[in-house]
């Protein structure tokens, strides 16, 4: 079972989508390492009480990007990728984050360097 | 021409064609056309008397449609048989019971026309749902008759469950359980369900497909993935000049707020079309998604919109 998967299903973002993202976040920060079996559509949708239609269309687009792989005995697996690919999984997620923040920074008229100086600050912190 | 293969049977559990019901001046259901494919989870919205229980009334073969086919489990609803409906399940809104039998009597009572009664599921259920066997229906509340209601609509686990507001009488903790089993229903048997309900939040968790009507007509069958990757808010702060106070865009569906800042509730599935629209506007966006609350009010009026 991939550690911690927490679905809101109320927030209007798909559940299948919402899955995919926090699958990619746990390879990409390491809590699901290259070849961790993950849990069957039945157990996964069992667990989280999903619809197995969520499950397999998150498992499905996850394979068909490659971050996912079948083997044979049809369990699925995370993916052996190159070192490049693992940084921009890695950056994807803050890209996101930070493009929001990009946007509320122009919405408060915060001029860009101030607001760079502020994430180095939190970087640091 | 109705297909009666059992592979047609099994890949589209209930079908519509043309269906139009009338109750003498009245037109309930209007030219609907629908087919449900199988083990899917089918959410059934609309206002009230936009025609969802006669739907499931016709489905279930207790009303003969005006015009139009209806083919239920591979058969037309008016001729459902004995093996037919024992794969059938329906849970209504207001069940008739035999109100002098307990619950426990009644439940036998109903095993002995299905062979396929599960006992192990009857006892897991009585016990999810918080429900006294030795209970005579007479003297049940509610929301207690609805969970006999659940019950003796499930247990025979039918291949295809229709659920007409099977749960506004429950508290919170039973409709959970009540979702979690009806997914167990899906995942173990591969049973379709179609249910219609006015709790949005319950419905959300669990459905991957939603249909729509309003006032008799078919206004929306859509998967609810596709739905809600298309629904959503736009916050639209200028930067340059004063926001107009309406918008020609044709997916544009409501707009609040003034010339600085509008929040539009738009339709589209282009990815790109926000940033454009923010583009041409001169504003900031930003986009959120709808939920199924925020979504059922423009979605059970399409046709009110386009007129």
């Amino acid at each position: 079972m991939p550690p911690l998967l927490s679905i809101d299903l109320h927030n209007g973002v798909p559940a299948y989508r919402q899955l995919m993202d926090q699958i990619k976040l746990q390879i990409a920060t390491g809590l699901l390492p290259p070849g961790t079996e993950l849990p069957s559509t039945r157990a996964l949708s069992a667990e989280l009480a999903l619809n197995p239609m969520t499950i397999s269309k998150a498992y499905g687009l996850l394979e068909r990007d490659g971050v996912l792989e079948r083997r044979r005995g049809q369990t699925l697996i995370v993916r052996e990728r190159p070192a490049d690919a693992q940084q921009t999984a890695r950056l994807d997620p803050l890209r996101q984050h930070l493009t929001a923040a990009a946007h509320l920074a122009r919405q408060l008229d915060v001029p860009p360097a101030q607001a760079v100086k502020l994430f180095r600050e939190l970087l640091d912190s | 021409m109705i297909d009666t293969a059992p592979s047609a049977t099994a890949a589209t559990p209930l079908a519509f064609e043309a269906i139009t019901q009338r109750f003498g001046s009245h037109t309930a259901l209007c030219d609907v056309s629908l087919a449900f494919p199988a083990g899917r989870i089918i959410g059934l919205l609309g206002r009230n008397g936009a025609g969802k229980t006669t739907l499931l009334h016709i489905a279930a073969g207790l009303l003969p449609p005006t015009a139009g086919t209806c083919t239920t489990l591979g058969t037309p609803s008016g001729k459902l048989d004995t093996p037919q409906l024992t794969r059938l399940g329906l849970v209504q809104q207001e069940g008739r019971y035999l109100e002098w039998m307990t619950v426990r009597q009644h439940l036998d009572f109903n095993a002995s026309f299905y062979p396929r009664w599960d006992r192990d599921l009857e006892r897991r259920l009585l016990e999810a749902l918080e429900l006294d066997p030795k209970r005579k229906i007479v003297q049940l509340s509610p929301g207690d008759r609805q969970k006999v209601g659940i019950l003796l609509g499930t247990c025979h686990r039918p291949a295809l469950l229709l659920l007409d507001e099977p749960m506004s009488a429950l508290d919170p903790i039973v409709r959970r359980r009540l979702l979690d089993f009806l997914l167990e229903l899906l995942r173990d048997d591969g049973a379709t369900v179609v249910i219609s309900s006015h709790i949005l939040n319950d419905v959300e968790k669990i459905v991957d497909w939603i249909v729509a009507l309003e006032g008799g007509e078919l206004v929306e069958n859509s998967p609810f993935d596709t739905l809600q990757e298309s629904y959503a808010e736009w916050t639209l702060t200028s930067t340059n000049g004063a926001l107009p106070s309406t918008f020609a865009e044709p997916f544009v569906l409501s707009r609040q707020g003034d010339a600085r800042q509008a929040i539009l509730r738009v339709r589209t599935s282009d990815t790109e079309a926000a940033a454009r629209f923010a583009a041409a506007h001169h504003a900031e966006i930003r986009v959120r998604p709808l939920n199924l609350d925020e979504m059922f009010p423009l979605l059970t009026s399409q046709r009110s919109r386009r007129t």
